[in-house]
C-alpha cells in the first residue's frame, strides 16, 4: 500500500477541522437545543415588543387617562382593551415590559454581583471569614423569601427617591424592587462559586500564580474566576427569570412598584377586581409574563446543556 | 434502616395529616329551612343543587341572615379597639345610652329622654349633664343595668392600669357620680359641645367586669374582650372562629321589641372582590363598603345599594407650612387648581353618579350653607387667573407655567387605593392642560398617617398636596384638624393640623362654635366657616364619601344610620 | 454521629442570632402600628402619645431588642406613671409577646392558623411527590418521546407562571365560568360554606383549587429534577450491570434505579417541609383561606412586629432544623457520604 499516494504530504492538516473554541462548542450545543433555540426566537420577538414597540406608541399615551372609555373590551382601536380609567392596555403593556425586563436584568446584576463577591472571598480565604460569611448566607436562606422580601418592601417604602435618566423618571419604588430581588436570591449563587472556588483553589494554576506574587484579587478575579464562569452563566439567566416573576408577586400583593408606572404585575392586581367582568385585563399582562420567563427558562435551560454538560441539578 | 426511617418519616406525615383534621370538627351550624334559601341561588361547594346542607334541620326554622366584612375585628371590646368593623358590631350584642337613627337624630334607648337645657338635665353653663336610666333595662344574663356601670366604664376608661385605645370623651369628665340606681351625673371643666355625638356610646357590665379587674389589676387580658358573652344588646355573642365567622344569637332578656331574625352570621372575607361575589349569588345578605364598580352587577342581583352619608369626604388638603411652596400659598394658585380639575365627570363617570361633588367638609349635613356650592370646572377662567396671577406658559416646550424662574410644579400623595390613584392620575392630566404639573405618589397607611416625628410625608412638607378622606365628629360638626393649635411640633408630634393651616378668622369661629350652646346660632357659625374655607380654597372637596351599604331584598326593616349603621337591628326581619 | 449533630446545632446559633438582628431591624421601620389604632379616622395626638409608651413603642431599638429576647420581668417599667415590674419573658424563654393589632398573645394567634396552613400545604404535598417523581420517571424512561416532549414543555409552562395567574385562571374557569355555563362550580373562597358548616367535606370541596395552584409549581421543578436525577443514574454502569444479569425492568428501576435518584427529592423536601408552615401566602389571600400566610399578610399590612417577628423566626428554625434532618438522611442513605 503506498500511503504517500493515498495520503499526499501536506495535506494531513486539511483533513483535520480546526480545533474549536470553547464558546463555539457551546453555541453548537446550544443550536442544537431545539427548545432553547425557539426560546431565544420568543425572547427576541418580546424584547422587540416592548423596546421597539414603544416607538409607536409615547409614553403619554400609555399614561392617558379618559373615564369615559374605560374598561371597553378589545376592539380596533383598542386591541387590548382598556382599563378602569380609560388606558390604552397594549400600550401599558409595552411600557410595563420594558419596566419588568430593566427590573429582571437589573436585579439578576446585584444578584449576580453580590453572590460572586461573597462566595469568591468566602471560598477562597476560608477560615473564620468563610464561617461567618456562611452563617450570613444560611440566615438569609433561612428566612422564606416571600417573607424577606415582603418585610424589605414595607421597610423601603418610599425612602428612595424617583431617579431621571434620558428624560425618563423611573420611580424609586423600581429601585426599591431591584434591590430587594437581587439581595435575596444571590444565596444559591454564592454557594455554587464557593463550592468551585474550594475545588479551584488548590490547582497547579493558582500555586503558579501565588508563587510568582501575583496580588491576591488578582488571582481571584483574573484567574479562578474566569473558570467559573459557566454556571455563573446559568444562574445569571435563571436570575432574571426569576426576578420578573419576584416582581409580579410583590407587585400584586401591593408593595411592587405603584401606579401610574405601568408593570405587568401592577396590572395584574389591578385586575383582580374584575376577574369576571374584564378578563383582558389579566390575560395579557399575565400571557406576556409567562411567555417571557418561559422563554427566558427555555434559553437557560439551553445553555446548560451547551455550557456544562455535566451539570444536572437545576 | 432506610425502610424504618421511611416509615417513620410516613408515619410523621400521617400524624401531623391527622393533627390538623382534628382542626376540622364538623361544627354545623343550625341550618336555614329551605323557605328562606333563595330559589335562584346556587349552594357553591355541593355538587347538586338540590341536596341541602348535610345536618338535618332544627325543629323550629331558624332565622339567619348573613353578614360579609372584608375586615375581621381585633377584638370585640370597645375599649381596645377603635376598628370601624368593630366598633358597628356594638349595636348588634352592646348598648348605647343613645343612638342615632337614619336621619341622624338621637333616640333614647337606656335614657328615659335625652338630656337637655329645657328638662333641666343639662345645667344652664353647660358644665353638669345628667343622664336618667330606664328602670326596666337588663344585661343578657338578668342583671338590671343601673348607674353603677356608667360610672364603671368611666373608671375603667380613664384608669391608667387600662392600656385602652382611646380615652376621648372619658378623659374630660372630671367627676362621674351614681347619684342614685338610676341617675347618673358627669361634671366637666368646660361646656361639652359635642356631648351628644361622643358620651354614652359604651356601657360595661361592672358585675362581670370588676372581679377580673380586682384580681389581676388590668382588663388587658380579659376573656371577655374577645368572648363578650354579657351584654346589653338585641343579639348576645355565641361564638367567634379566628379567620372564618363570628355569631350572636337572639338575646331573650332584651327590654325593648324583640328581634325577628334569630341569629346574625358574620363572614370574613379577604376583599372586595369576594364580598360581591357572595352579595351576588345570595351567599351573604348584608354587605358594607361596596365598589362604585360592583352597583351595576349587584342591582342585577336583587341587591339593594344605599349609600348612606357618616360624614367623609374624600378632598385635597394643602400644604401652607413655611418650608412649603410658596406658589401653593397663593390662594390664586388653588383656586385655578380647583377650576382646572374636572371633579364633576369623575363623579359621574368613576362614580358612576352615586354621589356628589363635596362643596365643604360638611356636604350632605344640615351644617353646611345649603346656598354653597363647589367650585365649578371652567379652566379658562382657571388659565386667566394664572395669567394675571404672573404663571406664564414657559418656555422649555413642556407647556409648564412658570413665574420668576419657578415652575408651578407639585407633589400629590395618598393612601394607594384603586381610586385614588386613578383620581391623582386623571387630576394629574387635567391639570396639565392649565400648565400645572402634578407628580403622584402613593404610600401604605402606616406610613402616610404616621406623626410629625416619624417624618409623615403630610406634615414635612414633603408633598404639597395630601388626598385622603375625612369627617368631623359626626354628626356633631367639630372638627379639629384646621386649628392652629393642633399643627404638630416636637412637643405635640402627633397634631391633626398637618397642613399648617394657620388663619386667625378661622380658629375664632370654631373657637366660637364650641361655646354656643344654641343650635340655631352654632349652625350659623358653621355656614360661614365652610364659605370661608371654600372660598380660600383651604380644602378642595372632591366628593362626598358615603358608605355603600348592599344587602339583598329578602331583608326587611332595614335602615342604616350614618353614625350607628346597625341601631335598628331588632326590627330587621327575612321574607 | 452525635458530634455531628451538636456540631450543626451549634452552628445554628449565631446563625438564628444573625436573623433575629436582621429582622429586628428590618421590622423597625414597617410603619409606625399605632396610627393606624385610630380607626377610620386619625389618632388623637394624646393616645398617641399614651398607646406609644404602653406598648413600650418609645424605648430605644437596643433595648426593645432586649426587651424583645429576654423579657424585661428583671426590670421595672413605667406604666401609666407607676413602676411596676414587666410581665414578658422573652423569645429565649418561649414567650413571643403580644400582638400588637388584636392584643392578644402572639403564639394564641399562631397555633390558631398553622393547623388550616397544614391542611392546604401536606396534601400539596404529598401530590406534589406522587406525581413529580412519576411524571419525572416516565420522562426519564421515555426520553424524548412525544410524550416526554409534551410533560417538559408543561414542566417548563408551570415553572414560568405566577401562583396568583394559575389561581386567577382557576377562578376563571371553574368558578365564574362554570357557574356561567350552570355546571356545578367550585367555591372561590373560605375554607367551607357558613350555612352548611365546617364539615370536612366542605373543606375538601374548598381545597381543592388552593392546593391545585400550589402544586402545580412544585410539580414542575421536582419533576424536572426527578428526570435528570433518573437519567444520570441510568446511564451509570451499576444498572447496566443489573439489567445485563437479567433482572427484569420494572424491579431494576423500582428497586436499584429510584432508590439513588430519590436522594436529590429528600433535598428538595428537607428545604420544603418547613415552608409548608410559612403557607403559599399569595394563595391564601387570594382564596381567603385563613392561614398563617394570611396571618402574616395581615399582620405585616397593620405593622405589628411581634406577630411577623414570631413568624418568620419559627419558620426560619424549622428551615434551619429541617436542613440538619436532611443532611443526616441523605448521609444515612447514600453510604458514600462521609460526614465531616
Amino acid at each position: 500500500m503506498d500511503l504517500e499516494k493515498t495520503f499526499p504530504e501536506g495535506s494531513a492538516e486539511d483533513l483535520e477541522a480546526p480545533p474549536l473554541s470553547l464558546s463555539k462548542m457551546a453555541w453548537m450545543r446550544f443550536r442544537r437545543h431545539k427548545m432553547a433555540m425557539f426560546g431565544a426566537s420568543l425572547l427576541l420577538f418580546l424584547l422587540l415588543f416592548s423596546f421597539a414597540g414603544a416607538l409607536f406608541f409615547s409614553e403619554g399615551y400609555a399614561n392617558y387617562t379618559n373615564t369615559d372609555i374605560r374598561l371597553t373590551s378589545p376592539n380596533s382601536a383598542h386591541p387590548f382593551g382598556t382599563d378602569p380609567i380609560g388606558r390604552d392596555i397594549l400600550a401599558r403593556t409595552i411600557y410595563g415590559g420594558q419596566i419588568s425586563v430593566i427590573i429582571g436584568l437589573s436585579a439578576a446584576f446585584v444578584m449576580v454581583f453580590v453572590g460572586i463577591f461573597v462566595g469568591s472571598i468566602s471560598g477562597y480565604f476560608g477560615g473564620w471569614i468563610d464561617a461567618v460569611l456562611m452563617r450570613i448566607t444560611e440566615a438569609f436562606i433561612s428566612i422564606p423569601r416571600i417573607f424577606l422580601v415582603l418585610v424589605m418592601a414595607k421597610f423601603f417604602s418610599n425612602k428612595v427617591p424617583d431617579i431621571t435618566i434620558y428624560g425618563s423618571t423611573f420611580s424609586g419604588s423600581v429601585v426599591v424592587i431591584i434591590l430587594i430581588i437581587g439581595l435575596t436570591s444571590w444565596m444559591s449563587l454564592a454557594r455554587i462559586v464557593r463550592a468551585e472556588f474550594l475545588s479551584l483553589k488548590e490547582n497547579e494554576f493558582v500555586v503558579a500564580a501565588r508563587s510568582t506574587g501575583t496580588p491576591t484579587w488578582q488571582i481571584i478575579f483574573g484567574h479562578i474566576l474566569p473558570n467559573t464562569i459557566a454556571p455563573i452563566i446559568v444562574a445569571a439567566t435563571l436570575g432574571v427569570a426569576s426576578a420578573i416573576i419576584g416582581e409580579s408577586y410583590i407587585s400584586f400583593l401591593g408593595l411592587g412598584v405603584q401606579p401610574p408606572t405601568a408593570t405587568w404585575g401592577n396590572m395584574l392586581d389591578g385586575a383582580y377586581q374584575y376577574i369576571q367582568t374584564a378578563p383582558w385585563l389579566w390575560i395579557f399582562p399575565g400571557g406576556l409574563i409567562l411567555l417571557t420567563v418561559l422563554s427566558i427558562n427555555f434559553v437557560g435551560d439551553g445553555l446548560r446543556d451547551a455550557l456544562d454538560p455535566r451539570s444536572r441539578l437545576i | 434502616m432506610k425502610k424504618s426511617l421511611s416509615t417513620l418519616g410516613f408515619l410523621l406525615l400521617v400524624a401531623s395529616l391527622l393533627l390538623s383534621a382534628c382542626g376540622v370538627k364538623a361544627t354545623p351550624v343550625p341550618t336555614q329551612a329551605v323557605t328562606t334559601q333563595p330559589v335562584a341561588s346556587t349552594q357553591a361547594g355541593s355538587p347538586t343543587q338540590a341536596a341541602m346542607p348535610t345536618e338535618a334541620p332544627t325543629a323550629a326554622q331558624k332565622k339567619v341572615a348573613t353578614l360579609i366584612f372584608t375586615q375581621e375585628p381585633d377584638t370585640l371590646s370597645p375599649m381596645y379597639t377603635s376598628t370601624w368593623y368593630s366598633r358597628i358590631t356594638q349595636q348588634i350584642w352592646n348598648c348605647a345610652a343613645w343612638v342615632y337613627d337614619n336621619t341622624n337624630n338621637p333616640i333614647p334607648v337606656l335614657l328615659t329622654e335625652m338630656p337637655s337645657v329645657q328638662n333641666g338635665d343639662i345645667s344652664a353653663d353647660g358644665k353638669t349633664i345628667t343622664l336618667k336610666l330606664r328602670k326596666d333595662i337588663v344585661w343578657s344574663d338578668g342583671t338590671p343595668i343601673t348607674a353603677d356601670d356608667f360610672v364603671f366604664t368611666w373608671q375603667m376608661y380613664t384608669n391608667k392600669a387600662n392600656s385602652v385605645n382611646s380615652t376621648y370623651p372619658y378623659s374630660l369628665i372630671t367627676n362621674m357620680v351614681a347619684v342614685d340606681p338610676a341617675t347618673v351625673q358627669m361634671s366637666f371643666d368646660q361646656p361639652f359641645i359635642a356631648w351628644e355625638a361622643s358620651l354614652g356610646k359604651v356601657v360595661l357590665p361592672a358585675h362581670i367586669l370588676r372581679p377580673i379587674f380586682t384580681a389581676s389589676g388590668t382588663l388587658d387580658n380579659a376573656d371577655w374582650n374577645r368572648a363578650p358573652t354579657v351584654g346589653c344588646g338585641p343579639y348576645v355573642f355565641a361564638q367567634w372562629e379566628s379567620g372564618s365567622y363570628m355569631r350572636f344569637e337572639r338575646n331573650p332578656k332584651y327590654y325593648d321589641a324583640a328581634p325577628k331574625i334569630d341569629e346574625i352570621f358574620i363572614r370574613f372575607v379577604a376583599d372586595n372582590a369576594s364580598q360581591t361575589a357572595a352579595l351576588e349569588s345570595g351567599d351573604a345578605d348584608l354587605g358594607a363598603m361596596v365598589d362604585y364598580s360592583d352597583i351595576a352587577a349587584l342591582k342585577k342581583a336583587n341587591v339593594i345599594v344605599a349609600p348612606v352619608v357618616s360624614g367623609y369626604n374624600e378632598g385635597w388638603y394643602f400644604y401652607l407650612g413655611d418650608n412649603g411652596k410658596p406658589a401653593i400659598k397663593d390662594v390664586k394658585v388653588r383656586q385655578a387648581i380647583a377650576l382646572c380639575f374636572d371633579r364633576f365627570s369623575l363623579v359621574k363617570n368613576m362614580l358612576l353618579g352615586q354621589t356628589v361633588v363635596a362643596a365643604s367638609m360638611w356636604q350632605n349635613t344640615p351644617w353646611q350653607d345649603p346656598a354653597l356650592n363647589p367650585w365649578s370646572y371652567d379652566p379658562t377662567r382657571g388659565k386667566a387667573l394664572l395669567d394675571q396671577d404672573g404663571w406664564v406658559v414657559g418656555s422649555n416646550g413642556n407647556g409648564i407655567r412658570e413665574k420668576n424662574g419657578v415652575s408651578l410644579d407639585f407633589t400629590i400623595g395618598a393612601v394607594g387605593s384603586e381610586t385614588r390613584t386613578n383620581t391623582m392620575a386623571v387630576a394629574q392630566q387635567q391639570l396639565a392642560q392649565c400648565g400645572i404639573k402634578l407628580e403622584t405618589k402613593t404610600y401604605t397607611p402606616q406610613v402616610f398617617y404616621t406623626t410629625y416625628a416619624n417624618k409623615a410625608p403630610c406634615s414635612t412638607g414633603e408633598l404639597d398636596i395630601c388626598e385622603s378622606s375625612r369627617a368631623a365628629d359626626f354628626p356633631d360638626p367639630n372638627i379639629s384638624l384646621f386649628l392652629s393649635s393642633q399643627i404638630p411640633t416636637n412637643d405635640l408630634p402627633a397634631g391633626l393640623n398637618v397642613m399648617r393651616l394657620s388663619d386667625p378668622t378661622l380658629d375664632k369661629l370654631f373657637a366660637l362654635q364650641a361655646t354656643q350652646i344654641d343650635q340655631t346660632q352654632r349652625q350659623q357659625t358653621f355656614y360661614q366657616i365652610g364659605q370661608y374655607m371654600t372660598q380660600n380654597v383651604y380644602w378642595l372637596g372632591i366628593w362626598n364619601d358615603p358608605d355603600l351599604w348592599a344587602y339583598n331584598s329578602r331583608l326587611s326593616g332595614v335602615k342604616f344610620s350614618g353614625a350607628e349603621p346597625f341601631y335598628n337591628v331588632n326590627e330587621w326581619d327575612i321574607k | 454521629m452525635g458530634r455531628y449533630i451538636t456540631k450543626r446545632l451549634l452552628q445554628a446559633i449565631p446563625t438564628m442570632f444573625i436573623i433575629s438582628l436582621v429582622l429586628f431591624v428590618l421590622t423597625q421601620n414597617i410603619g409606625d402600628p399605632v396610627t393606624t389604632m385610630g380607626g377610620r379616622d386619625p389618632i388623637r395626638p394624646d393616645d398617641y402619645e399614651r398607646l406609644r409608651t404602653e406598648l413600650g413603642l418609645d424605648q430605644p431599638i437596643y433595648l426593645q431588642y432586649v426587651y424583645w429576647m429576654i423579657g424585661n420581668d428583671w426590670t421595672k417599667v413605667d406604666v401609666g406613671g407607676k413602676e411596676i415590674l414587666g410581665t414578658r419573658k422573652g423569645i429565649l424563654r418561649g414567650d413571643f409577646g403580644t400582638s400588637l393589632m388584636d392584643r392578644v398573645p402572639v403564639m394564641e394567634l399562631v397555633w390558631s392558623r398553622v393547623p388550616n396552613t397544614l391542611l392546604l400545604m401536606i396534601p400539596a404535598q404529598i401530590i406534589i411527590i406522587l406525581f413529580g417523581v412519576s411524571i419525572g420517571i416516565y420522562s426519564a424512561l421515555k426520553q424524548y418521546s412525544l410524550m416526554d416532549n409534551i410533560l417538559t414543555a408543561g414542566s417548563f409552562i408551570g415553572l414560568s407562571m405566577p401562583v396568583f395567574f394559575i389561581s386567577l385562571i382557576l377562578i376563571y374557569v371553574f368558578s365564574v365560568l362554570f357557574q356561567h355555563w350552570g355546571l356545578p362550580h367550585l367555591p372561590a373562597v373560605g375554607m367551607f360554606e357558613p350555612a352548611v358548616g365546617k364539615t370536612p367535606l366542605q373543606v375538601a370541596i374548598h381545597m381543592i383549587m388552593p392546593v391545585t395552584s400550589i402544586a402545580f409549581i412544585s410539580i414542575a421543578s421536582y419533576s424536572r429534577f426527578m428526570r435528570s436525577s433518573m437519567l444520570n443514574i441510568m446511564n451509570q454502569d451499576y444498572i447496566r450491570t443489573a439489567k445485563a444479569k437479567g433482572l427484569e425492568k420494572t424491579y431494576v428501576i423500582l428497586v436499584h434505579a429510584l432508590k439513588n435518584a430519590a436522594l436529590p427529592i429528600v433535598t428538595l423536601m428537607g428545604m420544603d417541609l418547613p415552608l409548608l408552615l410559612a403557607g403559599a401566602v399569595v394563595t391564601e389571600s387570594i382564596f381567603g383561606w385563613p392561614g398563617m400566610g394570611r396571618l402574616f399578610l395581615d399582620h405585616l399590612e397593620g405593622s405589628d412586629g411581634p406577630v411577623v417577628m414570631a413568624i418568620v423566626i419559627l419558620v426560619a428554625l424549622a428551615v434551619i432544623l429541617f436542613q440538619i434532618l436532611t443532611d443526616l438522611i441523605y448521609a444515612l442513605l447514600d453510604p458514600r457520604i462521609r460526614m465531616d
